[in-house]
């Protein structure tokens, strides 16, 4: 079937709707089209733009684990480097492909925190959470990068959906938009590059986005450093555990529209203190207050 | 929103709007303002005077007079790259509550007769818009090809600049004028669907009345 000049959706269901009715074979072919409809790229300049993405992406894991990452506050001072020697040395609790894991979120968040080069996914406070794992199953899983592309578009469509039905920003709706959808986007690709359909895939991001509902944005000073970073490994760890469920055939109740709405009520219910302005939140607890003093932050005239 | 923008952009951390967005700015700044740069006064507003500096703001914005892209990894190193080029930069912080809060005003060579100033505000994803060139209110982020014409505000320049460019078929997609009346001076920024033919900005600087014509490329996004 012919494709219409743009393409339009409402959200996930719609997407799929849309999908089965220009008889596209799967959520990456639908993806796909709409970018290229809507942008006018053709579809083989999409994916090697989206191969560029990936590539650094494993830079950045790279780049992230080779040495230590400092931070100027030095509030985040190699967490993901001693990750990965407790890794290596064989300390971990549940293997070591968990804690590699681990420390490749780690690793990605800390590297953007040093102004390192990073994929934004969806934003550059939440850009470890689909590399760190991603990168991790297609390691352990020998998947090809040309599936991992595909399964980056699928990220990109749940993250898009999200965008048209809520926001993906910490300050509209708090870190459940930022981290909440980044999980969310981490769970769908996994379950796509698993070989669910989309059903399996919406349920895996329904349930990644239902468990960071609520969750407010309160970085401390400001700074994309605390608590983003570890929260990026929470999210990272939910979409593993959402992905493994859906595949194992558990459904979501709610539809992943509804989540998102639930996700956009609540972010605006939110008072603005827990949205990206370090008013309220860990932003303001003693310690926080502390350590605010402590970051030289210019005088105004 | 385009996927590309939900995966991506590629970029220096730590922030889309405070990092990313301010390099952005501070590269279509440099291309506006098209002369090479001696002395640089850069005004933070707002969040960027809060958080800017936690958030590599000013490197950014630097890195972009540079000539950096947002993804360049030069960026962190850019006010020893700048002192290098004997470019002499200074950075004020204000508040301004009737202003965008990501809002930057970039001066070059202040306190001369050919002082120059862009603003720009960075919306968020890497997104920046440029809102004012020499205190005149513009709107663009650069998407398109531009021209910019200072100039005489004399009756007949915009069809004279329109025809000149239809002649070498350049469609103009968006037209933006605004005047001082008192000084006669007049500021165009044209959208155009293609750049501008370099014999078109030769016979436009050659005409009197033209103060300056700049040809600012479309903002390319990374390297494939
Ligand atoms: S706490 Fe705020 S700044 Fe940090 S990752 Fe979450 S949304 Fe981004």
């Amino acid at each position: 079937m012919n494709l219409p000049k743009r393409i339009r959706i409402k959200g996930w269901q719609d997407a799929v709707e849309q999908m089965q009715s220009y008889a596209l074979e799967d959520l990456y072919a639908f993806f796909l089209a709409y970018e290229s409809q809507n942008s006018e790229i053709p579809l083989d300049l999409l994916i090697q733009k989206m191969e560029h993405r990936l590539s650094t992406m494993k830079t950045s894991i790279h780049n992230g684990l080779k040495k230590p990452n400092i931070t100027d506050s030095g509030w985040i001072n190699g967490g993901a480097f001693h990750m990965k020697q407790f890794t290596e040395k064989g300390h971990s609790l549940l293997g070591k492909d968990f804690s590699m894991m681990v420390s490749k979120i780690l690793a990605v968040s800390e590297l953007n925190a040093c102004m390192g080069r990073i994929v934004a996914a969806p934003t550059a406070g939440s850009c470890g959470v689909l590399p760190g794992v991603l990168l991790s199953v297609a390691e352990k899983k020998h998947y090809r990068d040309h599936d991992l592309v595909k399964a980056l578009f699928v990220a990109g469509g749940i993250g898009e959906v999200i965008s048209i039905r809520a926001s993906l920003s910490g300050s509209n709706h708090g870190c459940q938009a930022e981290v909440g959808s980044a999980s969310a986007m981490t769970a769908g690709a996994l379950v796509y590059l698993s070989g669910g359909d989309h059903e399996q895939i919406e349920s895996a991001a329904a349930f990644a986005l239902k468990n960071i509902l609520g969750l407010v944005c309160d970085p401390v000073a400001g700074r994309v450093e605390i608590p983003c970073i570890k929260r990026n490994v929470m999210g990272g760890c939910n979409a593993l555990a959402c992905a493994e469920m859906s595949l194992s055939g558990i459904k979501t109740l709610i539809p992943l529209d509804e989540v998102i709405d639930t996700m956009a009520t609540i972010g605006d219910t939110l008072p603005c203190t827990l949205k990206e302005t370090s008013l309220g939140g860990l932003a303001v607890s003693p310690s926080g207050k502390k350590m605010k003093l402590q970051t030289k932050l210019p005088r105004k005239e | 929103m385009s996927l590309f923008d939900v995966v991506g952009p590629i970029m220096i951390g730590p922030s889309s709007s405070h990092t990313a967005g301010a390099a952005k700015i501070g590269l279509l700044a440099r291309n506006i303002f098209h002369h090479p740069l001696k002395r640089v006064s850069i005004v933070l507003y707002n969040s960027f005077a809060d958080t800017g500096p936690g958030h590599g703001t000013l490197q950014a914005i630097v890195g972009g007079l540079l000539g950096f892209s947002m993804e360049d990894e030069r960026i962190p190193q850019s006010l020893e790259l700048a002192k290098q080029q004997s470019i002499a930069i200074d950075f004020s912080f204000l508040d301004d509550p009737e202003k965008h809060p990501n809002y930057v005003t970039i001066l070059f060579d202040k306190d001369s007769a050919s002082c120059f100033s862009v603003s720009g505000v960075s919306v968020g994803g890497g997104h920046a818009k440029i809102v004012e060139i020499n205190d005149n209110k513009v709107e663009f982020s650069g998407r398109h090809d531009l021209l910019i014409l200072q100039y005489r505000d004399i009756c007949g320049m915009v069809a004279l600049v329109g025809k000149l460019l239809a002649r070498h078929h350049v469609n103009i997609a968006y037209m933006q004028i605004s005047r001082d009346a008192v000084e006669e001076k007049a500021l165009a920024v044209l959208k155009l669907d293609a750049p501008v033919p370099s014999i078109v900005l030769n016979e436009l600087e050659n005409k009197p009345e033209i103060y300056s014509a700049v040809a600012v490329p479309r903002w390319k996004e990374e390297e494939l």
